[in-house]
């Protein structure tokens, strides 16, 4: 196929699939272009980390004293259940598919998703199940309230006796988020098993498209067994089915092995992207290869396959035998070694760079600080003897809000500001980026610390309620959790101001290396149309001189001109 | 074409990370050592080994968590970019011998920690065999073996019996200096029996019947607290734990024996009678908790404890 | 205005305004989607072994066992089901349209066989889905494989419509060797159930 003169003009706007309106309203409709969903999903689970945090804050509030004062504990309950369950899969595993669907085609030269109409419905199954969840609030008998693990038998109590209970809603919301997640994943490992642009072999692929393929696998791994266990829940909850029910001759703890064995594999389909977004962002920003490509593609799979063995060590106080816990403690601290080998590669990357420390670094910077604390401490979970101790306590909390806020969180942040610029076409403002940063970083430290000593002490978590001798490092955590309310509010100001009154922004704002920097900003509703470059290095090749792709300096020129 | 830099040995930096890594050691052992104050005071043969545990762990966390903030505030003092200058660093791809090193200090370092756990695992004890009893029906839980302390966990009350002195109390008393046998047992939910001060845990699942070992070392009194989450009123479902020496210990049981039964601790039941004495509930519809439970000892939840 | 240079030979995945030259994906998809498919049986399966073998009394009063006989006769169904189905995608590789659409009915008609097999041996049951953990586990397993039956005759009949479109097989016949997968995917996850639950009866 011979190429055609490229027309500059095509390169100025990012026009969406034929049919679409082409103005802000596409974000509205069934669009099929991976780019405008990318953006739904983003913004979408935005929104739902503002009703999760306002919970939080709600939550603070009440643990600020000790007694149970501020609300009823029945609310309090329906409040910890619903932030978590909202903060997971209505805001965390949303806005890591947005990062996908913005970030995986651009990446390897692909138009768009192997299947478009698949990746919409995908999305549009996220309000779908959002509303359904939200709607648990007005039933009668309140949200579901046994937590976002909702272990039988305390979940399948149901005073009412209603069949449309917060119960019944809450998993089929969580049946519905595992539907729309197996369909994203089957796309995203078609695409990046298929649609890479010639001469992009698998080790020449950016690494945050290896965490995206290993992240993805364990999803279709590991969600079905979720969604076997929560079927079986389901049953037990309306139909007076005996999976669960220990009088029926059910076990209660065999949940509990569903349950984990996807939810712990579950939070590195969290974390391995955001592996990947420290990944390509270190080595932009302190202008040096990434250390040990090949170790850091490799360690992703390996934990893949770590993940899926070692989900046991959230049960160690539950009826399993000592073998066991011995078996899964050993595999637990297996994984400490592919993710060390990250860390230091991070390190590595970072060591005689030239650093800029604009926002996005900043994020990342604070995001890797954070994860090493919460790995340290993880490592101490890992152990059975002192996890009896702080199993369900306060430490537990604090250990996995340190990776959920403190790391994905932070690099979720960090990603949205690297890219921004290439996706929306305008700089976002850099004061209030770096404002946003300053307030993250020191709330989440002054509400997540404290929660170590205060499960050391002995406080559990999920309480209403506590001793009087745990107020003092509560009011710290309260005090930092509001900060952190505090915070979102220069991110979302800098988000709206500057897509809507930002500078123009270049095609390679930050001279990164990479497919998605050949594209104009914004690209084109299918990126590089019928001029697909052809790969010859592997990524990050800061300070080799070593074109990316072929006839690198006609994209570049043509990039220029536009 | 990698390119993989070598280490230049600068005998001036040798000297600056060794000296560093002296002080990290310190600084590590201290801290260490601080460990065992931020945990409740040791009150059963368990906690010394957790405690020691735990210092290590915070010791070597120290160490690698400093360690690498000081390579990142390193970084951040002497690699920083000009305010305008893009240009590229020098292009390390990488290098094998480190690869290798970090991958296998890591992992040796975490087996042996494993390894050591799978010893203190075997030296606490505290679980007795897996006896399960499906269908918890009252005949298949009095099947199970008796020990000499019964632990029956309801929402939300903490009932104890004891079976061969025919008392029952909802204050645990336990003998300090031997190893005592719990057997714990739910009426509804999933509870978790979780003593801070003994550093032991074990969840209550209906329809078995958990044989359970402590040994309590220390006297004095100590918060038992629900830590599986049961529902309404989990965070108030606490009571007190009593250590005695073995004298005192059988004097209170002889004196229990000779209470009368009256309704025990439920601060559950309280809450929820002062509730239903209002005119407008306030939250969502609940479980009503159970009645508590007819013993000889209530005993307090609202005298200072230690831990 | 830049010339950009030739696009390179070979696979290039580059389309035009028609999507002309776009290599299908779907069976990469849907091979994916079935290996995730299976890890729901997976589950149930494993919850089976164990709530069986770790119960005191597991059968429910009353039932000796599970009548293994014409189940076995249904199996045989099945699995030659998968025979019919292949033997229809021979005839559709060899352009004979008829004698694959012939084959195709013969496969849903053994299908629904089956699944005629299965409510009959519902409706003879002394225990239902409520009766303990045995019975709800019973109706979990068979009525969810029933559900993948059913959906499978309906993807059948799909494709049997499709073959009547002009030029429906000229992208080539992803559908009908997504269905076909999904089949066998079907009859194997059949006779490890057969296995499970009529077999294994100690």
């Amino acid at each position: 196929m011979t190429l055609t003169s490229l027309d500059p003009g095509i390169l100025k706007a990012a026009h969406p699939v034929p049919g679409a309106p082409n103005n802000w309203k596409r974000f509205f409709s069934f669009n099929t272009d991976a780019k405008v969903i990318g953006i739904q999903y983003i913004v979408t689970s935005l929104f739902f980390l503002l009703v999760g945090g306002l919970l939080a804050m709600i939550m603070r509030g009440e643990l600020i004293t000790p007694e149970a004062d501020l609300v009823d504990r029945t609310v309090y309950n329906a409040l910890y259940t619903m932030h978590g369950t909202i903060m997971l899969f209505l805001f965390m595993f949303p806005v890591l598919n947005g990062l996908n669907n913005l970030l995986i085609p651009c990446m390897i030269g692909a138009p768009d998703m192997a299947f478009p109409r698949l990746n919409a419905a995908a999305f549009w199954l996220v309000p779908v199940f959002g509303v359904i969840l939200m709607a648990s609030f007005l039933v009668p008998g309140g949200p579901a309230a046994s937590g976002w693990w909702s272990y039988p038998p305390v979940s399948l109590q149901n005073p009412l006796g209603h069949l449309i209970n917060g119960e019944a809603l809450w998993i089929t919301a969580v049946a519905l988020s595992g539907v729309s997640s197996i369909m994203g994943a089957v796309n995203f490992v078609t695409t990046i098993l298929r649609m890479r642009a010639p001469g992009m072999t698998f080790f020449r692929m950016p690494i945050f498209c290896w965490t995206a393929l290993s992240a993805q696998t364990i999803q279709l791994i590991g969600l079905p067994a979720l969604t076997g266990g929560a079927v079986m829940l389901l049953f037990d909850l309306v139909a007076g089915t005996s999976f669960y029910r220990p009088e029926g001759g059910g076990d209660p703890v065999l949940y509990q092995h569903f349950f984990w064995f996807y939810s712990h594999p579950a939070v590195y389909v969290i974390i391995l992207p955001v592996f990947g977004i420290f990944s390509e962002l270190f080595p932009v920003h302190a202008r040096k290869p990434l250390f040990g490509y090949v170790f850091v593609a490799i360690a992703s799979l390996v934990i893949v396959g770590l993940s899926l063995v070692v989900w046991v060590h959230h049960m160690f106080p539950s009826g399993v035998p000592q073998w066991m816990r011995d078996l899964f403690m050993v595999s637990t601290m297996l994984i400490a070694v592919p993710t060390g080998i990250k860390v230091f590669a991070w390190l590595g990357t970072l060591w005689g760079g030239k650093i800029q420390l604009n926002t996005p670094m900043l994020f990342s910077l604070g995001g890797l600080f954070n994860f090493v604390f919460a790995g340290v401490t993880g490592i101490m979970l890992a152990t059975v003897p002192v996890d009896i101790h702080v199993n369900n306590t306060y430490f537990v909390v604090g250990h996995f809000h340190y990776v959920i806020y403190g790391a994905a969180t932070m690099g979720v942040y960090a990603a949205i500001y690297h890219w921004f610029p290439k996706f929306t076409g305008h700089m976002y403002f850099e004061g209030l980026g770096k404002l946003h940063f300053l307030l993250t970083f020191v709330g989440t430290n002054l509400n997540f610390f404290p929660m170590h000593p205060l499960g050391l002490m002995g406080m559990p978590r999920r309480v209403s309620s506590y001793d009087p001798e745990f107020a003092f490092w509560n009011v710290i955590a309260s005090l930092g959790g509001f900060l952190l309310g505090v915070s979102i509010i220069p991110f979302l100001l800098n988000l709206v101001s500057s897509w809507v009154w930002g500078p123009k922004a270049p095609a390679n704002p930050w001279k990164a290396i990479g497919l998605e920097w050949l594209l104009p900003s914004p690209p084109p509703a299918e990126n590089f149309e019928d001029n697909v470059p052809t790969v010859i290095s592997g990524p990050y090749g800061y300070g080799t001189g070593k074109p990316l792709v072929e006839h690198q300096e006609a994209y570049e020129r043509a990039l220029q001109e536009a | 074409m990698t390119s993989s830099a070598p280490i230049r040995f600068n005998r001036a930096a040798v000297a600056a990370v060794s000296a560093w890594v002296g002080v990290l050691v310190l600084l590590s052992h201290w801290l260490g050592q601080q460990a065992y104050r931020w945990l409740p005071v040791q009150a059963s043969s368990a906690a010394p080994l957790v405690d020691d545990l735990f210092s290590l762990e915070t010791a070597i966390a120290c160490f690698v968590f400093v360690g690498v903030v000081s390579v990142m505030a390193y970084v951040l003092l002497f690699n920083r970019a000009e305010k305008y200058d893009m240009d590229d660093a020098a292009p390390v791809e990488g290098n094998t011998l480190l690869e290798i090193i970090w991958t296998v200090i890591p992992l040796v370092l975490v087996m042996a920690i494993a390894w050591t756990t799978i010893g203190v695992n075997r030296e606490i004890g505290s679980i007795g065999p897996m006896d399960h009893s499906h269908g918890a029906t009252s005949e298949a839980i009095a099947g199970a073996p008796t020990a000499e302390i019964q632990v029956i966990a309801r929402q939300w009350s903490w009932e104890f019996r004891y079976p061969d002195a025919a008392v029952s109390s909802t204050e645990l008393h336990l003998p300090a200096g031997r190893r005592v046998g719990l057997q714990l047992e739910s009426a509804d939910v999933i509870h978790g029996f979780y003593v801070p001060a003994f550093r032991l845990k074990q969840q209550v699942i209906p329809g078995r019947s958990i044989a359970f070992f402590i040994t309590p070392t220390r006297e004095g009194r100590y918060r038992l607290r629900d830590s599986e989450y049961s529902g309404t009123w989990f965070a108030a479902n606490q009571v007190d734990v009593v250590v005695q020496s073995e004298d005192a210990y059988q004097d209170w049981l002889t004196r229990a024996a000779t209470q009368p039964l009256r309704p025990g601790i439920s601060d559950a039941s309280r809450e929820y009678a002062q509730q239903q004495s209002r005119l407008r509930s306030s939250g969502y519809p609940t479980v009503p908790p159970a009645p508590p439970p007819m013993v000889n000892v209530p005993g307090s939840n609202t005298l200072p404890h230690a831990g | 205005m830049t010339t950009l240079p030739p696009a390179p030979a070979g696979p290039t995945p580059a389309h035009g305004e028609g999507h002309a030259s776009h290599p299908s994906y779907t069976l990469t998809g849907f091979i994916i989607f079935l290996c995730s498919e299976s890890v729901i049986f997976l589950a149930f399966f494993a919850a089976y072994a164990l709530l069986k073998s770790t119960a005191t009394s597991w059968l429910p009063p009353g039932v000796e066992g599970l009548e293994w006989r014409t189940p076995l006769q249904f199996t045989v169904v099945l699995v030659s089901s998968s025979g019919t189905i292949a033997v229809a995608e021979h005839f559709l590789g060899k352009k004979r349209l008829w004698a694959f659409r012939g084959f195709l009915l013969l496969t849903m008609a053994m299908g629904a066989l089956f699944l005629y097999g299965q409510a009959s041996e519902w409706s003879g049951l002394s225990f239902g889905f409520t009766t303990g953990t045995f019975g709800s586990l019973f109706y979990l397993l068979t009525g969810f494989h029933g559900l993948h039956v059913a959906t499978g005759i309906l993807l059948m009949g799909l494709m049997l419509g499709r073959s009547f479109y002009p030029g429906n097989y000229e992208e080539g016949e992803q559908g009908v060797i997504a269905v076909s997968l999904f089949w066998h995917f079907v009859d194997v996850i059949w006779v490890l159930l057969f296995l499970l639950l009529y077999a294994w009866q100690a």
